[in-house]
Formats: C-alpha cells, structure tokens, sequence
C-alpha cells in the first residue's frame, strides 16, 4: 500500500485571506494508484485547501511536489498542463456546449493544438471517438449531443467528472462529488469512484465518511484549517479527535 | 449554435447564398434601387462585424473601443499611399499589421487579464484615447478635417489592371477579399482556437483548469479582430479616399456592437452579417426619409433588445422551428420558454 | 509666490470639475453595483437634466396668461432653484421607465442590459437634437451666483465656487444616503441578491429601481451645474461620460470612495493640465487611467467582484 516514492506531496502549507487564518500547516501526502479522501465540516478549510493545491490560490508558505516537481505558485492552467485535474463543488460545466464538447475542450490534444486553425474538431472521427469513450466512462452514453445546460442533475455531476479526466490526469481532484444528489445519485457515483479508482489516482472531498468509507484507502481529517487526524477509515472511527468532532458516527 | 455540431464543411449553404449575393451585387443593385457605393460599404461593415464577433460573440469579450483598430487601419493605408509606396495589397498589409499592432502592443498587453465590466470599460478607455490621438495629432492624421486625397491605386494583377476608382471595380476587389476572410473566418471557429474562445465565453475559470493559457487566448483574438478591423478600416480609407476620426468615436464603436447583436451574434455566426446589412440599409432607408434616423433605429434596436435579444437571427430560428418541427420535443419545449 | 498664484485658479477649477465629475460617477457605480449593468445613457441624462432644467427655467410662458405669467414673474433665482429640484425628479422618472424596460434583460447576458442603455442614449440624444436642435444653447444662472470676487490678488469665477459646494453637498448627502438607510447598507455589501436582503424585507425591485432613479438624477443634476460652464450641446452628455467611465475604473467600481477621490483626481488633471497645455488635457486623464491600472489591476479601491464573471 505504500508509495515507492512520494507522488503527490504538499508540505506546511500556510493560506490566510486578509487577517483570517484558512489554512494551518497543512501537510498532505497523496500516494500514487490510491484513493485519498479528505473530511471535515462546512468551512473547516477544505474547498480551501484544493484551491492551492490546484494553483488557484497561492500558499503563503508551505511547499507542493507533484511527481518529484515543484508545482508551489503555478498558475491553474501550468498546473493542469503537468497532469493535474479537478471537479468543482459548485457546477462548472461549458454550459452552452454539448456534453461531447464539454468533454472534448478538455482533451490535452485540443488543447495543443490550438495554432491548428484549419483542424476541424468536430469533423475528426477519431477526437469524437475518444470523447465518446470519456462520456461512456462516466455513464453518458447516448447524451452526446445534448447541451449541458439541459442534462438532469445528477448527469451534470457526472459530466463534471467526465471534464476532468478528459484531460489524461495523473491525479484527479473530485470537490464535494456527492454535493446535491440524492440516495440514488450517490450510489452511483461511488460505483463510478470504485470503476475510476481502478486507473486513476484520486482525491476526493467530502464531509459525508460514509460515502469516503468504502472508496479511500486514507483520510485525512481537517479541521479548523489544521490536519487533526489522518489515517485509513477504520482508524480514524477509534480516533478520539474524529468522534468527537462528530464526523465518525457512520460506524 | 455558434458552430456546427456534425463538423463543419468547407462551403456551407448560407456561405453559398452569401457569396452569391455579394459577388452579382453589381450586377442587380440598381434595378432594385440601390447603388455601388452602398454595396461596397455593406462588404465593408459585414468585414469589420465579422471580426470584431470573434471577439465578442465567441470569446465574449465586449469590446466598446474597437473603433481604434478600424481607424488606426485606414490612416496607416492613407499614410502609405500618400507617403510611401502606393500599392494596393502593400497599404492593405501596412493597414492589417499597424492595428495588429495597436491592438496587440498596446491594448491587448492591459486587457488580457481582465473580464467583464472592467474590460469593458477599460475598451471605452483607450478607444477614446486613440480617438482623441487621432484629432490632436493634427500632422499626421489632419485632424478632424480628416486626412485627405487618399488614392485608389490601380492593381496590376499581370493578367489584367484593375481601376479601381470604379465602385464596381473595387467592390469585387472587397468581395474576393471578404470572401476569403469568411471561410477562414468559419475554420477557425471550428478549430480548437475557436473552441476555446468559446469556453471562454461560458467559464473562464474551468478553461484554466483544462490548461489554457487563458490571457494568451485573449490577447490572440485581441489581436486579430483588431487585425481584421484595421482591415475593414484600410477599405474604408480607399472607398472614401479618406479618413476621418469620427469612426473611432465611441459612438461610431458602439454601432458596431449593435450591428453585430442585432443580426444575432451571439447565436449564429451570420449574425453579424445580417446585422452589418441591416445596420446600412437603415441607415439608407431611414435615413433618406428622415434626419433624426438614429432616433428611431435606436428604438428599434432597444425593442430587439427588450423583446428578442438574440436578434435577426434567433427571430428567424424560432419561426424555422415552428414551421419545421411543430411537435417539439420535451427539451425543446423547454428551451422555447426560455426564449 | 507668483507661481503659487497662478496654479491656485486651475486647481480651484480642477477642484470643482472633480466633485461634479465625481458625482456622476457616483450614480453610475451604484447602479453598477445593484445591477450589474454598465449605464450608456448616463451622460444622456446629464444632457437632458440640463436642457429640462433649462426649460424650467425659461419657460417662455409670458404673454400666456394666468399661471404662467405668475410663474415668469418669479425672479430668475427661485425659478432656479425650482429647476434644480424639479429637472432631476423628470429624469430620475426617466430612469424608472429605462429600469423597467431593462428588467426584461436581467438574469440574461449582462451585454443585453448594456446595449439596452446604448440604444437608450441614442434615442435621447436623438430626441434632444430634435427638440432643442444641433446649435449651443445657453443655461441661464442667477445673478447671486455670477460674477467674480477678488480674494488678495485672485480674482475668481463665483459660479465656480457655487458649482464645487453644491457638488460637495450633494456628494455628502449621497454619502448619508448609503450609510444611514437599510438601502445603502445593502448597497454597499455589494449584495443585491441575498439572504440579506430577504432578511432585512427589502423589495430588490423597488430597490434597483430607486437606484437606477437615483443615478440618473445625480446625473442630471451634475449635467444643471456644469452645463453653465461647458456650454449646453446635445453631445454634451458624452463629455461628462467618458471621465465618468474613466474615474469607475480608476477608482475601483462599486466604491463610493474610489467615484470621490478618482473623481478629484481626474478634474485635478484635467484643471492642471489645462493651465499649461489646455489641448492635451483630457489625454492625462486617460493617462492617469493607464498609469493606475498598472500597478493596481482593479483600480485604486476596487474589490473583486463577480462583475467579472
């Protein structure tokens, strides 16, 4: 379980906005091939703390490697350049586009081939087909031509997660995946999480534990923007700091 | 739909009626009352419309200064043919890479990183201040008596000249040369460049997350709509043999802005062509049968905006559905009562 | 000294021109900021508070009989004043008209509401040249407020003296307006369209209406004092927008602070600039602009906002 070398690593991370502390020497260790999850209560600094991590924000202090390289400061777009996807809690999708091209604006050979002025990307079978396969991913099959605008909720969860790894990550990000879905939605999505986790490595944030329970393999725990707890789920149920915050009482 | 879903091909219908209109123009006009000048005008505007809704109706950057380009365009390809080397294709590529210039050097550097109301507003700035250059820097521009005597070179094409102080003549001129733009214009929006600017448009923020170089993006575009617009403005130079500071007022930007909303750019992109021709023939029309025709277009123009924002355009889309499809669809049931 | 002398008229003039221009401005960036749309026609009601004030003024109703003789027999300074109190209320029922036709347009691009307002200004202006005609008109001002007085070795315009304390005053009573009354405080949170509107029972319609009054009457009343200085033409409203548009960014939108001090700033330029190379100086208010917004992206108090979502 784990990493032969450090694949994923933010080191005493520091963030305040103004005079108000959000982030606390926050270190976080994401191992390569694994499920991450990272708890905590509304506004214990989590949504925060990806903000850096994908380069939104700049930390104050701390430092991030992201496979042996110094990611600390880049720009969101240097960051995902370097194999580095996210979700948004709240919905952020293309709107006006289709989910085919949702998921197409994403993919790292569109993206590089933005001098190709007379390449025509919706023509291109083979662009169409490793879109489609995205879609097929995350259960869109046959939503292809519909607007995102107009897909139900739960699908526009799912294209969320379809944006991002049209991208060919080496991490994914997922903010708050569950956020608004009902008992079903969420079933769903962890058989979608259980599929991903397969070839992907993921960090997922959620404050709910039972849906992290099944999924991650380690959980860190953050609370008033300091890491209180970190283990595998089983551990963080005996951990006193976890029970009494009361985030523990899935088990 | 800015694009076309299925891949879009190299001549589409509408290009072909467009093309086919704009070319017999000369041939047509005066049986159904019009005249030369105007068709040239209306090439003119619908070059200008087109370029400046790349960065408006796909990239959806409102730019209310783009009049700076146009002008900067036709007083570069006066001061070249005055001064310089007077040739037709030279004073065009002098015209193209000066408002490139303008627009990429200086204006673009400050508004790449901006969005919304601040590049809004940030557009009227320096639109205003390169309208107020044009009138003060008396020497080189003639100030608002405009610069004068601009020439109509004749182009010596090997096989033939062309004179070009024939309307007809330098209509077909403007035509070939539009015509070309148009079905660059329609690759490029179909390209992964045009893709972009479009999710641009829709959300910034999730287009830095896939990896673009977002600001890079803009100050492309930036940079060649006002390429195109000092283009249009080199045209304009050579059809007036003159140049005035007036096109680069705020006024005269904001019209663009309204040919290019009015036909619907932000829905088609023959949005701004239908609006450009809209925009002169009112012009023409209200304008022979009363003076105060601003008054009324402006009237019409806030009905459009009131009453059906997405112009010409998305008029004649929801008549087509209705006509076509009268059983509509859930979906689109629902997207009717959005309109 | 002397060089003292000479500077002190241009920056009393500069002085003037920044509080009016500041408040113009102000009435923009509250209607900026409650509803997110960027107002064109805001020199329009500039020109127009300025030609109705004129009106009121001279109706030309002598000879008519009755009421209208009695009116004209009102001497020049309560017809004045009644101007200046009247002339902003017509044109704040203007804006209320131009409010409801862009209510159709919120929740839909914010381009719409802005070319709303460009249509608008077209139309006004239009309307103006139609009724008033192309040519310079006059703005009458009563005999208190014209003149010179001589103070030490100055002599200097009493007009202008009257035109910086009226807009000063009216700067401050924009200020109580903001921070005395449930409206300001919401206006001023930037946060239109929150619980804390629901919370405090407020009605947003009736709200942006009022604002959208509100800035126009700003507007006009700027346009009723200023008109005596820069000559009434119906293109005048586009002189007092520019360096309105100018001051919001300088001065960062949305901040009541930023209009007033961006505002000071420009007329300071512009007064100064006046003095020495009076054809360059409306180019250093553009060049003010440039040099502010490269060290500051938003302006000198400029918060960010989701106006630039």
């Amino acid at each position: 379980m784990s990493p032969a070398r450090p694949f994923f690593v933010a080191e005493n991370l520091h963030k305040r906005f103004g005079d108000q502390v959000v982030l606390e020497n926050i270190s976080l260790n994401f191992a390569q091939g694994t499920v991450s999850g990272i708890m905590g209560p509304n506004g214990a600094g989590k949504s925060t703390c990806f903000n850096v991590l994908t380069g939104l924000y700049k930390p104050d202090r701390g430092r991030i490697v992201f496979d042996g390289e110094d990611i600390t400061g880049l720009s969101p777009e240097a960051i995902a350049r370097k194999g580095v996807s996210r979700s948004f809690q709240v919905m952020n999708l293309f709107d006006e586009f289709t989910a085919i091209e949702n998921v197409m604006v994403a993919l790292p050979r569109v993206r590089s081939g933005l001098s190709r002025a007379f390449w025509d990307i919706r023509g291109d079978s083979g662009l169409m087909d490793e879109a489609r396969d995205v879609l097929r991913r995350v259960g869109l099959r046959g939503r292809e031509k519909t607007l995102a605008a107009d897909l139900p909720y739960g699908q526009r969860r799912a294209l969320e997660i379809g944006v991002a790894l049209a991208a060919k990550p080496r991490i994914v990000f997922l903010d708050e995946p569950t956020q608004g879905l009902g008992a079903d939605g969420r079933a769903n999505l962890a058989d979608l999480i259980g599929e991903l986790k397969r070839s992907y490595t993921l960090v997922i944030i959620e404050h709910d534990m039972s849906f992290l329970f099944g999924l991650a393999e380690r959980i860190s725990v953050i609370h008033w923007g300091q890491v209180i707890a970190e283990g595998t789920p089983e551990e963080l149920v005996r951990n006193e700091w976890v029970r009494a915050s009361d985030l523990g009482k899935v088990a | 739909m800015l694009t076309s879903q299925n891949g879009a091909a190299i001549v589409t219908q509408p290009m072909l009626v467009f093309f086919l209109l704009l070319f017999t123009y000369p041939l047509w006009a005066d049986a159904v009352g019009l005249y030369n000048y105007l068709g040239v005008e209306i090439a003119i505007f619908v070059l200008y419309a087109l370029g400046y809704n790349l960065l408006f109706g796909y990239a959806g950057l409102p730019s209310f200064g783009h009049g700076a380009f146009l002008g900067v365009g036709a007083y570069s390809y006066g001061l070249w043919q005055l001064g310089a080397y007077p040739h037709v294709f030279a004073g065009l590529l002098v015209a193209v890479l000066s408002a490139a210039a303008a627009a990429a050097g200086v204006v673009a550097l400050f508004l790449s990183h901006r969005r919304g109301i601040y590049f809004a507003l940030m557009t009227i700035a320096f639109g205003q201040i390169f309208w107020f250059l044009a009138i003060r820097l008396r020497w080189l521009t003639g100030g608002e008596d405009g610069m004068l005597n601009i020439l109509r070179p004749k182009l010596d094409l090997g096989i033939a000249t062309l004179n070009l102080s024939s309307n007809a003549v330098l209509h077909y001129l403007i035509a070939v040369i539009l015509a070309a733009v148009i079905l660059i214009l329609w690759r490029i929006v179909h390209s992964p460049f045009g893709t972009a600017l479009q999710a641009i448009r829709m959300n910034e923020m999730r287009a830095r997350f896939a990896g673009y170089r977002v600001w890079l993006i803009k100050w492309t575009v930036f940079t060649l709509s006002g390429a195109i617009a000092g283009l249009a403005g080199a045209f304009l130079a050579m059809t007036q043999e003159s140049a005035y500071p007036d096109v680069m007022s705020l006024h005269a930007s904001g019209f663009v802005v309204m040919m290019t909303l009015i036909g619907g750019g932000f829905v088609s992109f023959w949005g701004p062509v239908v609006g450009a021709i809209v925009f002169i023939l009112a012009r023409d029309v209200l304008g022979a049968a009363t003076e105060t025709w601003l008054l009324w277009y402006g009237l019409l123009f806030m009905a459009v905006m009131v009453v059906e924002p997405e112009g010409v355009v998305g008029v004649w889309r929801r008549i087509e559905a209705r006509i076509k499809r009268p059983a509509s669809t859930p979906e689109q049931a629902k997207r009717e009562v959005v309109l | 000294m002397d060089f003292l002398q000479n500077l002190l008229p241009h920056l009393l003039n500069g002085l003037a021109l920044g509080l009016l221009f500041a408040l113009i401005a102000l009435g923009f960036t509250l209607i900026v900021s409650v509803m997110e749309v960027i107002n064109l026609a805001h020199g329009s009601f500039f020109a127009l508070g300025a030609y109705v004030a004129m009106v009121i003024i001279n109706p030309g109703l002598a000879g008519g009989g009755g009421l209208g003789d009695a009116y004209m027999t009102l001497p020049l300074g309560a017809r004045y004043v009644i101007a200046l109190v009247l002339a902003p209320l017509l044109i704040a029922v203007i804006g209320f008209g131009l409010e409801l036709l862009l209510r159709r347009t919120y929740g839909k691009k914010k381009e719409y509401g802005l070319l709303l307002t460009f249509g608008a200004a077209l139309v006004l202006e239009e309307t103006i040249r139609l009724i008033w005609g192309p040519a310079e008109q006059i703005m009458p001002t009563p005999p208190a407020i014209s003149g010179a007085f001589i103070a030490g070795d100055m002599i200097y315009s009493i007009y202008r003296v009257y035109a910086m304390l009226a807009g000063a005053f009216a700067i401050f009573m924009v200020w109580l307006f903001l921070e005395k009354t449930p409206y300001g405080a919401i206006i001023k949170a930037g946060a239109h369209d929150s619980e804390m509107v629901r919370a405090l029972g407020i009605n947003l319609p009736r709200l942006q209406m009022l604002v959208f009054g509100l800035g126009a009457a700003l507007a006009a009343l700027a346009g009723i004092i200023l008109t005596p200085i820069w000559g009434l033409r119906p293109h005048v409203g586009v002189d007092a927008t520019i360096p309105a548009f100018l001051i919001i960014v300088l001065g960062g939108i949305g901040s009541f602070r930023g209009a007033v001090l961006g505002g000071i700033l420009v007329g300071l330029a512009v007064g100064l600039t006046g003095a020495y190379a009076s054809d360059w100086s409306l180019l250093s208010m553009y060049l003010l602009l440039i040099a502010v917004l490269t060290f500051r992206g938003r302006g000198l108090f400029g918060k960010k906002t989701a106006l630039e979502a």
